[in-house]
């Protein structure tokens, strides 16, 4: 088979960007869901400053391209005296551009929690932080959870963006692969299906991670 | 002792509480009756610290609520059943019970299990420990926010019209519960419609107008001619929810 001729040489190689390209976005997902809850926090806080100051994260980093942002950590941390891989970067610049978006999703759940529920947490004598994490983060979740999967299943496309700034996940793997063989069609056929695969994957656990969150609702 | 001393709430203009006096010593029953909108949620609502202030000052055994310190020693000895049970839904009867004592009183959780297992059999949910709120009827559910109060141990339970949002057969449910721990000399604030039953358990009864305390009375004083019932908006008020 010619596909599989053209391809076989260059499996192993391409494996080895795919597993990059996992370990990036798990990373990254971590990440960006923590940064995102973080914020969603700041921005339901009652202080105006703490409030402004998450605003601003998120306005900016849902405001410019990813690209530049990249682009803007990969040459601008070195200025600063700030040494880290391209990997690294990648994987930081990813954690605070999808931050930006889950914090989003994440709001818009707690908007949503009963202010009654908040209400008998507090009188209850639950400090702050265990309303937020044990009331308040659980209950926004289950409404949330749909949407961030959209959030983080774009956040794994973008990953093939690091090929930019050196990283030789997937995309970056490919290239040099299609580059070799000039065989474009073949190496990115096999792009498409792992891709594919990986979001389909992540796309089935946020289905199950929202079935677990909302078994309460469904009187099983 | 809850102590509310010329308590003034104002939502920007409109003044709901209006140089409020209050005392409620411990093993009392105080009901506080009044036509909605007279600021009887507010009340409670401003003694467990969920509204602030705008005047006056409340105590609970000497913690001013108004400053930090106090209103965590004040939700201490507090605990508040609401109108719309407001149960944590991603919980289960159970963890609704324990989350409190196990974060607050820092208690064992399985001794904090023990605890709710005991009030959860006190009320007859004891088949319902695993069950979450939304398969539960709502006289179970304000059943489990009973629970979910005493299990603090509190020395003052605030029943915020606890009854309104059930059938009759429901609140029949709750109000014998809440008359045995009467009977138990547990201290109530108790905010509500059912005139009847407030008859019946409290101690004294306070009668709330467009946010003012007008009347304060021992329990068969305010039901009786040369009391309460002298006072022509009393009369009507209790006139009218006879008939309702």
């Amino acid at each position: 088979m010619r596909f599989w001729r053209v391809i076989e040489p260059y499996i192993g190689f391409l494996l080895q960007g795919f597993a990059l390209t996992v370990v990036a976005c798990l990373l990254a997902i971590a990440g960006a869901v923590l940064l995102g809850a973080l914020t969603a926090s700041m921005r339901s806080s009652g202080n105006g400053l703490v409030r402004g100051i998450a605003n601003a994260y998120g306005d900016v980093f849902r405001n410019v391209p990813f690209l530049v942002q990249l682009f803007f950590f990969f040459y601008g941390l070195p200025e600063l005296g700030i040494y880290i891989g391209a990997l690294e970067t990648g994987i930081i610049a990813m954690s605070i551009a999808g931050g930006a978006f889950v914090s989003d999703v994440i709001l818009s759940g707690i908007l949503t929690v009963d202010a009654g529920v908040i209400d008998a947490a507090k009188v209850s004598g639950l400090s702050r932080f265990k309303i937020f994490t044990r009331i308040v983060l659980p209950i926004a979740m289950r409404v949330s959870v749909r949407p961030m999967g959209s959030v983080l299943i774009n956040l794994v496309l973008t990953s093939s963006i690091l090929s930019t700034i050196t990283v030789n996940e997937l995309t970056g793997a490919a290239k040099i692969v299609a580059a070799t063989t000039f065989k474009p069609f073949e190496v990115y056929a096999v792009l498409l299906v792992l891709y594919a695969s990986l979001t389909t994957l992540l796309s089935f656990a946020i289905s199950a991670v929202h079935h677990r969150l909302n078994r309460f609702m469904t009187g099983g | 002792m809850i102590v509310a001393e010329n308590v003034e709430k104002r939502f920007r203009d409109v003044e709901v509480l209006k140089r409020v006096n209050l005392r409620v010593e411990p093993g009392e029953v105080v009901t506080i009756l009044g036509a909605s909108g007279s600021g009887k949620s507010t009340l409670i609502r401003c003694i467990n610290g969920l509204e602030t202030l705008s005047g006056g000052k409340i105590t609970v055994d000497g913690h001013d609520v108004s400053t930090k310190a106090g209103l965590v020693a004040a939700r201490r000895a507090s605990a508040t059943v609401f109108q719309l049970f407001n149960l944590y839904p991603h919980m289960t009867a159970l963890q609704n019970i324990t989350l409190a004592p196990v974060e607050v009183l820092k208690l064992p959780k399985t001794d904090a299990e023990a605890r709710a297992r005991a009030l959860l059999d006190r009320v007859g949910l004891s088949a319902q420990a695993d069950a979450y709120p939304q398969q539960l009827s709502g006289g179970q559910r304000q059943r489990v926010g009973i629970c979910r109060a005493l299990a603090m141990q509190p020395r003052y339970l605030l029943l915020d019209e606890v009854t309104s949002a059930l059938d009759p057969e429901m609140t029949g449910d709750v109000l014998r519960i809440l008359a045995a721990l009467a009977a138990e000399g547990t201290t109530m604030v108790f905010v509500t419609h059912e005139i009847e039953f407030a008859r019946h358990i409290s101690s004294r009864i306070v009668f709330l107008e467009q946010g003012e305390l007008i009347v304060d009375l021992p329990t068969a004083k305010f039901f009786a001619e040369d009391g309460g019932l002298a006072v022509p908006r009393i009369r009507q008020f209790l006139s009218k929810m006879k008939k309702d």
